[in-house]
């Protein structure tokens, strides 16, 4: 592919931009380079590959204006790095130049040997590592020339695109044919790239796993910290008691989610103790009853024994009031108790009618009775 | 003959069972006395027996047609409007408290009773500060015991210990109502990213509280310094640790455990984290501390922001099988580190999640560090992103529907980039018919609605399938799941439609038209002062033009190309030249010249070249009048030249 294709297909109007950008970039810097290098031949800098030959050959009896150039150039290399990449895809062969600049080449291997000589001369004179500053300065000077042919190829190249642009411009009727012919073709190629570029990651990427062993971790067997290696010695520590109550909350929140179903928000409900738990216990809640054994609501006559006469009408009456309390399912044994007691009262208050009317015994008989049997 | 064969096996299997018989009475079966059940149990083993209905809205929402959300913003709002009312049910109790006294249920459920307000005037006691302790209550902690303070009431020294955890544990904040299940479940987790800087309020009661301890002791600085590292204060939580050490107090494994965590603040370089490491570790065996869980996920997390060196996941291994060995079984948050330090985004792949799923499948797994609810999400995100590996993508889901495993699965965010890793991974790696069939219609809209950046993996699988017999079903969940103002998305089912042209006599002609005019009408629609909204292009009229014009459907091509003509100066971009050549060629067909000249005309004034051809078709098919023929001849004469 050469580079008036690139220039012209329409389909990489990026890569078209981009080229023309960097054409753009480089009229100015090598406007601006060869006015500071050869004022008198700034006429003749529109560009043609053999004046930036002879440049470079100025640059090497120039080493002044040489290393500017290079600045310059290095800069510009730098800026368009991306530019660079893809104008060296397209670089053309230019056949004619090749016999020139071989000969380039071989008049600057000898001065290069000339170069060398100099340096070790210098070196010696100096005195010291003469070897090391030998090194140091050739390597200064070797880079900078390579960096020089670089340049000076990139700077060719561009020029002739400058030069092919202009060529173009001109003469609109063929870019139009061209256009036309790209753009019979561009539907199709758009497709195939849809269809094909999807694709391709898919196959590479199973290829891939395919080829790469990944990496597998023995978890438990090999070595270890052997930090404790003494396990009996340790013991656990004891734990801040609101902070661990806290801690446990904050983990079990955490998998709280809103309910699914209505069983489980049953369970959230019975957690917040919003709910009668399962199983079903009609005691539930009832703590203080539950201190309480059954047989001490239901065998109410030892409150009895201490003030009842052990029989007549009022004995008969309690025993039908323990039999009524002992049903009641409502009342706690206190309040039995008290009912009870409340009776005692009572008949206390009406003793003497009672005895009068005879359904408490005579007041000193009935204890002396009880104590003979 | 046969008949003695088959006595003998007769006699056989009855050989069988009476040894079976036999051995079964020598076992002894022994019937527990009794069973103690906890009050859900029951309940649990009930809902045990429960799977989620796929075809159902979640049991939060209400079971009516317009009340069940379709999309992920609607998800969020209908469940944060219930929260809502909640709230303002909350709002309302603590407003009245005086009309919600009456004590009606035995016993009574405290929960329904209104919160008991303590100001300045209150009368209090030490009970009162361990009563609102014992509830999390932590600003009427402090009201309390600045109220006890300032009367002279002494304070026990437990009590006064178990406020500081309080205070030391939400960094004196108020905790979320428990009761705000939803706002839990929906709020972002950006709390995690909080967690990377300093957040701990100096100078804060809890402070003032560990201050006014005259002879602090080893629990007291514990507390102070779990709550400070807890909170990124490094410096000065380890400045009290290095305090506590001098005095001679031995700290508990929590404390080593949060300066651990921070260590990644108090040290800048790699190497010296992890030396700093090794010497707490050191600290705690000459004690003769024994470390637990949360020191061994407190070591992972430190080496997981160590970069993602060879070493470093050495020391995590080494790590892992020195707890092992101390008999400390790893959680899923200890996974989830070693994921993170193994598989890094760059770096080379690594196979570990295989090694850990060996580990883990299969099992039910209980929550033992926050750190486990992050494991599910990284693991699926390292099935797709690192690995791309389906098998390992399907074992981990397998995982996550194992028992009650799906709990851990952390909040609506986590669980919805789980499903997005999880789609992603499936789009990529399975047929897509299987996928549709079994994944997209099993999944979607209930348990998950895709991003646009999933639908658009969905609709270039589909294209680069051709399986256009799932569009008019992914257009209707992109209109579902409020998809149609993506720009991008729309063009894409767009151009899908136009490339994958249906054979003429297949009714996806038709439901192709019908889309295509309801992306029309959506974006006509939209009222221009909107932000953000999605606009005409050229291509995306020139895609409808194409569609509709397939349908034959001539009077709606008329509308849309209207549109485009009229609006030319404010549509950018044009359609291909391929739309525009079929409506001339329809309005041939329709013998409506006027229309196919206004096409060429504008044609010619978006600078497609090849308008000549079309002007010569027009001509061919149709016999052009006068007036005709001189508006041609106007615009092309002026290309030909």
């Amino acid at each position: 592919m050469n580079l008036t294709q690139i220039i012209l297909r329409p389909t990489s109007s990026k890569l078209n931009f981009l080229c023309r950008d960097v054409v753009k970039g480089i009229i100015v810097y090598k406007n601006k380079s060869s006015k500071e290098l050869t004022p008198p031949n700034s006429s003749s800098s529109s560009s043609s590959s053999s004046d930036s030959d002879d440049d470079i050959n100025n640059k090497t009896q120039k080493p002044d204006a040489a290393t500017k150039l290079n600045l310059l150039l290095k800069q510009m290399v730098e800026d368009s790095s991306n530019a660079k990449s893809t104008i060296q895809l397209a670089q053309p062969t230019n056949q004619r130049n090749k016999g020139r600049e071989e000969k380039e080449t071989r008049t600057s291997q000898s001065i290069e040997k000339k170069v060398v000589n100099a340096v070790k001369n210098v070196a010696e004179s100096l005195g010291g590592d003469s070897k090391q500053t030998e090194s140091e300065l050739l390597m200064k000077l070797l880079n900078t020339t390579e960096t020089q042919a670089d340049a000076s190829n990139n700077l060719s190249d561009i020029l002739k695109e400058m030069k092919i642009e202009r060529d173009v411009k001109p003469d609109p009727s063929r870019a139009e044919q061209i256009r036309h012919l790209l753009q019979q073709i561009k539907p199709e190629t758009r497709m195939a790239q849809i269809s094909t570029s999807p694709r391709k990651p898919r196959r590479a990427v199973s290829s891939k796993l395919a080829e790469i062993e990944l990496e597998q971790v023995d978890l438990f067997n090999g070595p270890s910290l052997s930090i404790f290696t003494n396990p009996s010695v340790l013991k656990e520590s004891p734990q801040l008691a609101t902070w661990e109550k806290l801690h446990q909350k904050e983990l079990k929140l955490s998998i709280t989610h809103p309910p699914a179903n209505y069983f489980q928000e049953m369970i959230l409900w019975t957690e917040q103790g919003k709910f009668w738990q399962f199983p079903i216990d009609n005691a539930f809640g009832l703590e203080d009853e539950s201190k309480v054994y059954f047989a001490d609501h239901v065998f109410l006559e030892e409150h009895l024994e201490p003030w009842c006469p052990p029989k007549g009408p009022i004995r008969h009456f309690m025993e039908l009031v323990c039999v009524g309390l002992s049903k009641n399912s409502y009342l706690t044994v206190e309040a039995k108790k008290e009912h009870i007691e409340w009776f005692k009262n009572y008949f206390e208050d009406k003793k003497k009618l009672l005895q009068e009317v005879g359904a408490l015994p005579a007041d000193p008989a009935p204890p002396q009775s009880i104590d003979k049997q | 003959m046969n008949i003695p064969s088959l006595l003998r096996r007769r006699l056989y299997k009855v050989n069988i069972l009476s040894r079976l018989v036999s051995t079964s009475k020598e076992e002894k079966i022994e019937i527990p006395y009794r069973i103690n059940r906890g009050p859900t149990d029951i309940l649990r083993a009930l809902e045990s027996t429960i799977t989620r209905d796929t075809t159902a809205a979640h049991y939060k929402y209400h079971d009516d047609p317009y009340l069940i959300p379709m999309n992920n913003l609607a998800k969020r709002s209908y469940a944060m409007a219930q929260e809502a009312g909640r709230k303002a049910a909350h709002w309302v109790r603590s407003e009245n408290p005086e009309l919600f006294n009456h004590k009606e249920c035995d016993p009574p459920i405290e929960a329904f009773f209104p919160k008991l307000v303590y100001d300045e005037n209150s009368e209090v006691t030490e009970m009162d500060l361990l009563h609102v302790i014992e509830r999390n209550h932590v600003s009427d902690a402090a009201l309390i015991n600045n109220l006890l303070k300032t009367k002279g009431v002494e304070i026990a020294p437990e009590t006064k210990q178990s406020l500081l955890e309080l205070l030391c544990y939400n960094n004196s904040e108020e905790f979320l109502n428990e009761a705000f299940i939803e706002e839990r479940w929906f709020r972002q987790s950006s709390s995690n990213r909080e967690k990377q800087r300093k957040t701990w309020k100096d100078g804060s009661l809890a402070e003032e509280i560990f201050n006014s301890i005259e002879n602090p002791n080893a629990e007291t600085y514990s507390a102070i310094i779990q709550g400070m590292a807890k909170f990124n204060q490094a410096a000065r939580a380890y400045h009290l640790f290095e305090e506590a050490q001098n005095k001679g107090l031995i700290l508990n494994v929590d404390s080593y455990n949060a300066i651990i965590k921070v260590i990644n603040f108090l040290k800048e370089a790699y190497d010296m984290r992890w030396t700093f490491v090794i010497n707490l570790l050191e600290q705690m065996k000459a004690t003769g501390l024994k470390p637990n869980l949360e020191t061994l996920n407190s070591v992972l997390y430190t080496l997981s922001n160590m970069g993602g060196s060879k070493i470093v996941k050495d020391f995590a291994v080494k790590t892992l099988r020195e707890f092992k060995n101390l008999g400390i079984e790893p959680s899923l948050g200890t996974w989830y580190y070693l994921l993170i330090i193994f598989c890094k985004d760059r770096g080379p792949k690594s196979g570990i999640l295989n090694n850990i799923l060996n580990q883990i499948e299969h099992k039910q797994h209980e929550i033992y560090d926050i750190s486990d609810t992050y494991f599910f999400v990284t693991a699926m995100d390292v099935a797709r992103n690192h690995l791309n590996d389906i098998s390992l993508g399907e074992r981990v889901h397998k995982l996550l529907l194992f028992g009650n495993n799906y709990n851990l699965i952390g909040d609506s965010y986590k669980e919805s980039i789980y499903y997005r890793h999880y789609f992603m991974l499936l789009i990529s790696n399975l047929p897509i018919e299987e996928f549709m069939e079994k994944t997209y219609n099993h999944l979607v809209p209930n348990i998950y609605v895709p991003e646009p950046s999933v639908m658009k993996e969905v609709l270039q699988q589909i294209d680069l399938n051709g399986a256009i017999e799932y569009v008019p079903k992914i257009w209707s969940d992109m209109v579902v799941f409020n998809h149609t103002n993506r720009q991008d998305l729309v063009n894409l089912i767009l151009t899908v439609m136009v490339e994958n042209q249906p054979p003429t006599e297949s009714d996806l002609v038709e439901k192709f038209c019908n889309i295509a005019w309801d992306i029309y009408t959506i974006i006509d629609a939209i009222n221009e002062e909107k932000f953000n909204m999605i606009k005409f292009t050229g291509e995306i009229l020139g895609k409808i033009l194409t569609l509709v014009l397939r349908n034959g459907d001539f009077t709606k091509a008329c509308d849309v190309f209207e549109k485009l003509d009229d609006k030319h100066n404010i549509i950018v971009g044009v359609p291909s030249f391929d739309s525009l050549s079929l409506f001339v060629d329809h309005c041939i067909a329709n013998k409506s010249p006027s229309r196919a000249i206004k096409c060429i005309q504008y044609a010619s004034d978006s600078g497609f070249p090849d308008i000549l051809i079309l002007g010569a078709r027009l001509n061919e098919k149709l016999t052009l009048d006068e007036s005709h023929l001189n508006q041609l001849s106007k615009f092309i004469n002026l290309k030909i030249h």
